[in-house]
């Protein structure tokens, strides 16, 4: 999956795995960012219901001088009450508001911003506290009219910022199954080397939920120079973003509590999708997780020859002799995942962020939101769409299967000419079946537990 | 994270920290070993004062580094008389 459970260890601290991270342009000079944690969720959870955890700090990390270390940082900080401690029950009837009785166990967050500027001391700004989190969609008697209960968490700060935090439904899709199974893709099956017969994609994690952050921020609070960015050639329309999840050096458990001591420790980073889990190897995943992407260097060796590049022509006889044959450092990757496409590449694009090898999810902000979003993002002539942000309907598993397979070389390398299933690979999972919102938080409602998996 | 020796760290107005330390991790033992040391032990002002989890573990034996882990810090400080206290207090 896009990060999910894709390292050794954050796969047995879901509440601190990062998921996916989104950033795309919104109305009104705005950018949206959305990450997301508890991969896989099933929607009958009870009676513990999904959780961020009080003791993981959360981060939104933005990056607008392309050294991968944060410029500004939002950090969410949680805090769990029960109101009723003589219940064993999440809910004693049902939750019709965000202060209704019924409602025993609740969560609400801190939000603080943090600004650091060279030569400056970092400033930390709390922008809201006890912001209210929304149930999880339990069912229609537990959470009835979930969307207006969850469009109570939506809260507007008069600094900017628009900020949501909680349950919604798995937005990425992919044919884990498939993938997975030793590189089975479309429509190549019954070219395999263990073939098997045509058929189509299977969404593996449609129906389920996981906790997502949702912040909208104006442009301008975003750029170096504090301006809109209204030139797409500029560096200062240029950001990237990733979110990371940390927890506390020490920790120590003893008979019901928990107590956790000293500074922070990443343990899960996400800025393009899929890097860790299908650039990095199993042995380093964890190492990964836990630096910035001001490390990257240490990684670009597994960009560069990428495992993946060298796998599909053995799996696929006959079918990659180009990519066979290519025995050079792919110089396109390294340009999309971890310096930004400089212009000259694509007539009128560029997402550079300089020489610094960054994983971040680079977003230039000066092309407006497409009227009409291409699935393929980039690889489509779309400049709103991944690698150039990432909006939650890109098909990121078949553009990233396509560039690996070298469908976008020839930009940087005449000499190379893609194979012809370069173009043809298939996740098979689009359109996806998910309901997407159109405003705010724009991630879909999350699946209810009465009603998932249906009767 | 500054390393710091023992004395400057003592300096600083810690010195509740390294004593609770012992006592919030390592339990009972080396509570009552701390406290028999009444050149280390706090006062009710210095034992107000520390507030949350406070945690203590032995980097190095052979070199005496030790660390704390408190509020959202750490410490790092070389002290071979209290890695030799702790390890004495875990037999």
């Amino acid at each position: 999956m896009s990060s999910h459970r894709e390292a050794p260890g954050i796969s047995k601290d879901p509440v601190a795995d990062n998921t996916d991270t989104y950033a795309f342009v919104t109305p009104n000079d705005t950018v949206t960012i959305i990450t997301s944690y508890l991969p896989v969720q099933a929607p009958a959870g009870g009676p513990n219901f999904y959780e961020f955890g009080d003791d993981v700090l959360y981060e939104i990390h933005i990056d607008n001088d392309g050294d991968g270390k944060p410029n500004i940082t939002y950090q969410f900080s949680f805090e769990t009450v029960n109101t009723n401690p003589n219940t064993f029950l999440y809910n004693t009837g049902p939750i019709t508001a965000l202060d209704d009785p019924t409602w025993n166990r609740r969560q609400t967050y801190k939000l603080r911003k943090v600004t650091r500027r060279p030569g400056r001391r970092d400033r930390t700004d709390v922008i809201g506290r006890g912001i209210p989190t929304p149930p999880c969609n339990i069912g229609p008697r537990s959470t009835p009219n979930y969307e207006d209960l969850a469009a109570g968490a939506v809260k507007s700060f008069r600094t900017g910022e628009k900020v949501f935090a909680g349950q919604r439904a798995e937005s990425f899709f992919v044919d884990l199954g498939s993938v997975f199974d030793l590189g089975t893709l479309r429509p190549f099956q019954d070219r395999h080397l263990i073939r098997t017969p045509p058929g189509a994609g299977v969404d593996s994690i449609e129906q389920v939920n996981v906790h997502s952050l949702v912040i909208q921020v104006p442009m301008a609070h975003l750029t170096r120079d504090g301006r809109v960015p209204r030139d797409p050639m500029s560096p200062n329309s240029v950001i990237g973003v990733w979110g990371a999840a940390s927890r506390q050096k020490g920790m120590s458990r003893g008979s019901g509590y928990r107590r956790s001591a000293g500074p922070w420790q990443q343990v899960s980073r996400l800025g393009n999708p899929l890097f860790n889990e299908v650039i990095v190897p199993l042995d380093r995943k964890d190492e990964w997780n836990a630096v910035g992407p001001d490390k990257e260097s240490r990684f670009a060796q597994y960009v560069a020859r990428p495992e993946l590049a060298a796998l599909l022509p053995v799996l696929y006889p006959r079918t990659f002799p180009n990519l066979a044959a290519y025995d050079k450092d792919r110089a396109d990757l390294l340009a999309i995942l971890l310096t930004g496409i400089p212009s000259g590449v694509i007539d009128g694009f560029q997402n550079f962020t300089g020489t610094t090898q960054a994983d971040l999810l680079r977003l230039n902000m000066a092309y407006p939101a497409s009227a009409n979003p291409n699935r393929l993002g980039l690889l489509g002539g779309d400049f709103d769409g991944f690698p150039n942000g990432r909006r939650l309907t890109d098909d990121v598993v078949t553009i990233e299967l396509r560039a690996v397979a070298g469908a976008v070389l020839p930009r940087v390398d005449n000499t190379f000419t893609p194979d012809g299933a370069a173009n043809l690979i298939e996740d098979g999972t689009f359109p996806p079946v998910r309901q997407f919102l159109d405003d705010f938080p724009y991630i879909g409602t999350p699946y209810s537990g009465y009603d998932v998996p249906a009767a | 994270m500054h390393p710091v020796t023992r004395r400057s760290f003592l300096a600083t107005g810690s010195a509740g920290a390294l004593a609770v330390a012992g006592a919030a991790t390592i339990g009972g033992p080396l509570a009552s070993v701390a406290a028999a040391d009444t050149a280390d032990e706090l006062t009710p002002a210095q034992a107000a004062a520390l507030s949350g989890p406070t945690m203590l573990q032995v980097l190095d034996a052979a070199t005496g580094e030790v660390e704390i882990l408190v509020e959202e810090r750490s410490i790092v400080f070389t002290d071979k008389h209290l890695v030799a206290r702790v390890l004495r207090a875990t037999r």
